[in-house]
């Protein structure tokens, strides 16, 4: 693991990280067309390679939501090209630790007392940066527990992050500040609910007790006493994160019902509890030993409102996008298909639309999916290019809850696919009787 | 009976409470040692058994709370586990912790004596505090290999602390966020940065092939340079 020398103190100095970055961006774009004139074969992988790690490497040296920015971007897949995905997806892991003493003022603040005097051991040492705080053991009568610690001024230093990154992002994403800035309030608004950590806690509680009938899918036991806005403490849950559980060759049979588990949760949330754990990256999931799914974190809570959730979920499954009419009312409701659209753009994106909601709802069609299937993925990441090059999609559309709700599925997805699972996906599926209402 | 008569004498602590509360109260200091006495129910002369003015006062305050900081840090389970930067950090932040029961005295004490460059008389004596505490945990951060020993420069080690000192002061004196975590991250920061400037460092190394250059001058002019 590559340690960290120093950090970006100021404002200033993180806001010249960032205009850095912008410069290398541009640079290699420079090499790029440059080397091109001379070999018109080279290819824009060596590109984005560049461009990924040049904005890997500032941004990880920044802490927090910038950390943040980078996780989510990695786990935006079908947006980005596979070069930049591998290289932000090392940002998952990656931060300097808080220093001893800051550990103990920050339990003395909360607690009037130490971790030493509250808990029977605590290691001051962190075994993980969860990219706005960091993890310790400790225990407690015999048992084990894991304590989140967050990183001071870290909700001030979101919006001053994000502020900065735009122009990053604009150009990864092609798109107009005017545009994105829709999309960049809801990240925001997101991220400053990560950094409150007491109504972490109360979603924690309030989820894993919703959740409690689902099988294999286990949640650890959260301690308010010990809980505070800096500080979370909950259940020290054994167990392997993804890379490691893969690495010790589950057979098929274990990897479905895994699979099955994260299937079932994620489904269950979003069509019976209609708000999701919308933060599926690996970090928030372990195999427990005992072969169940634990769930480790709900900062990240992404409530589906009904004018969402009836229109999107309306278009997904069999046949569901066989009345044209309906479908491109629906279209209208999401925003994807804007009142000032000429008929032919309305043609225009009613095609396009469809084939990407027919791709990505593909899993919805049949009672069984196989996420192994790598042409599945292929097409996914192909549609995302594809659209990223169109001048048509230059343009900002959807409702802001795409956003969240295309990460999580999205994220959802590719854990599948890295589990290589066979799953039932008719277990809990879109509730859309209106009559319900 | 004639015992309950006498008046028990006074203290440093109520002198200095008695001073604290004035110029609180009235935002400046007593027109003069004589009135402030006569407001105590003391002689003149008794009050410079304590103290030599009002300065005398609050640098005698600042010295204190800096010396019970570095008493209670030391005194912690885990100080001895500590390195050298931590046992720093360690004292700013019980340090601001017990200036906040201060706040407005700090607040008063340092009103328009901000610079960075001087250090205000009022803390002269604290200085000397301080600088007795930062040397110590130098030496120990030097014997352990933790810190650089750089001939020239170790001896300014302790004046980068100082620096740090103020600079952490007033910022905190200028920090409104909530429960002073501005100042948290000021301190973690900082610290952290001067301490990777005591540490060894490619610098270090660059000056050693400098002078392991000049000092192998056969070779030099063997290759003709």
């Amino acid at each position: 693991m590559k340690t960290q020398e120093s950090m970006p103190v100021s404002k200033v100095e993180r806001s010249a990280k960032f205009v850095k970055t912008g410069f290398q961006i541009g640079g290699n774009y420079l090499k790029h067309y440059s080397k091109k004139l001379f070999n018109p074969d080279l290819d824009r992988e060596q590109l984005n390679e560049d461009n990924a790690s040049d904005i890997y490497n500032s941004l990880s040296q920044l802490k927090g939501s910038a950390l943040k920015i980078a996780q989510m971007l990695s786990m935006d897949k079908n947006i980005l090209p596979k070069a930049y995905v591998n290289k932000f997806t090392q940002a998952q892991y990656n931060a300097p630790p808080l220093s001893g003493p800051l550990i103990m003022r920050t339990f003395t603040k909360s607690f009037g007392k130490s971790p030493q005097q509250i808990f029977d051991t605590f290691n001051i040492q962190s075994v993980q940066a969860a990219s706005i705080g960091q993890v310790h053991e400790a225990t407690l009568n015999g048992k084990k527990l894991a304590v989140k610690i967050q990183y001071p001024g870290v909700g001030d230093s979101i919006s001053s992050d994000l502020r900065m990154v735009k122009p990053i992002a604009f150009r990864l994403l092609g798109m107009s500040e005017k545009e994105l800035s829709i999309y960049i309030n809801e990240v925001e608004e997101r991220l400053l609910e990560e950094t409150d950590y007491e109504l972490e806690l109360k979603r924690s509680i309030e989820f894993s007790k919703a959740c409690k009938e689902l099988k294999n899918v286990v949640f650890p036991d959260y301690y308010k006493e010990f809980s505070s806005s800096k500080i979370i403490t909950m259940d020290w849950v054994d167990g392997l994160h993804l890379k490691e559980f893969l690495l010790t060759k589950p057979s098929q049979e274990l990897r479905n019902k895994i699979g099955q588990a994260l299937w079932d949760f994620y489904n269950f949330q979003q069509h019976k509890i209609r708000a999701v754990h919308a933060d599926p990256h690996p970090g928030n999931f372990l195999i427990t030993p005992d072969e169940n799914l634990a769930v480790i974190d709900f900062g990240c809570i992404k409530e589906l409102p009904s004018d969402f959730y009836y229109p999107f979920f309306g278009l997904v499954g069999k046949n569901a996008m066989n009345d044209k009419k309906a479908t491109i009312k629906a279209f209208r409701q999401l925003e994807m298909i804007l009142p000032e659209d000429t008929p032919k753009q309305v043609e225009f994106y009613y095609e396009a639309y469809k084939d990407m909601i027919g791709l990505f709802g593909r899993p919805y069609t049949d009672s069984q999916f196989d996420f192994s299937q790598n042409d599945f993925f292929e097409k996914l990441y192909e549609y995302g290019e594809k659209i990223s090059k169109m001048p048509e999609f230059k343009q900002a559309r959807g409702t802001k809850h795409f956003i969240y709700i295309n990460r999580t599925n999205f994220g959802l997805y590719t854990i599948l696919h890295d589990l290589q699972a066979t799953v039932r996906t008719d277990t809990y599926t879109p509730e859309l009787d209106l009559s319900a209402l | 009976m004639a015992k309950a008569k006498v008046k028990p004498p006074i203290t440093v602590e109520q002198i200095s409470e008695s001073y604290i509360d004035y110029v609180l109260t009235n935002n400046e200091p007593p027109k003069s040692v004589y009135v402030f006495s006569k407001m105590l129910g003391i002689n003149e002369s008794e009050f410079y058994n304590y103290f030599a003015s009002f300065e005398a006062i609050e640098s005698n305050l600042w010295e204190s709370l800096t010396s019970k900081t570095i008493t209670l840090s030391a005194s912690q389970e885990i100080w001895a586990q500590y390195s050298s930067r931590e046992k720093t950090l360690s004292f700013f932040y019980s340090y601001i912790e017990l200036l906040k029961s201060r706040r407005s005295f700090i607040v008063y004490s340092l009103k328009n004596k901000c610079n960075s460059l001087i250090t205000p008389s009022t803390l002269s004596r604290t200085r000397i505090v301080f600088e007795e505490f930062a040397e110590q945990i130098l030496q120990e951060g030097l014997e352990t290999g933790e810190l650089a020993d750089r001939k020239l420069f170790t001896k300014r080690y302790k004046d980068a602390l100082w620096i740090q000192f103020k600079f952490i002061v007033n910022f905190w004196i200028q920090d409104s966020s909530a429960e002073f975590e501005k100042t948290d991250e000021a301190i973690e920061k900082g610290i952290n940065v001067t301490f990777d400037l005591f540490q060894r460092s490619p610098i270090d190394n660059l000056f050693e092939y400098g002078k392991f250059l000049s000092q192998n001058t056969k070779f030099k002019e063997k290759m003709g340079l």
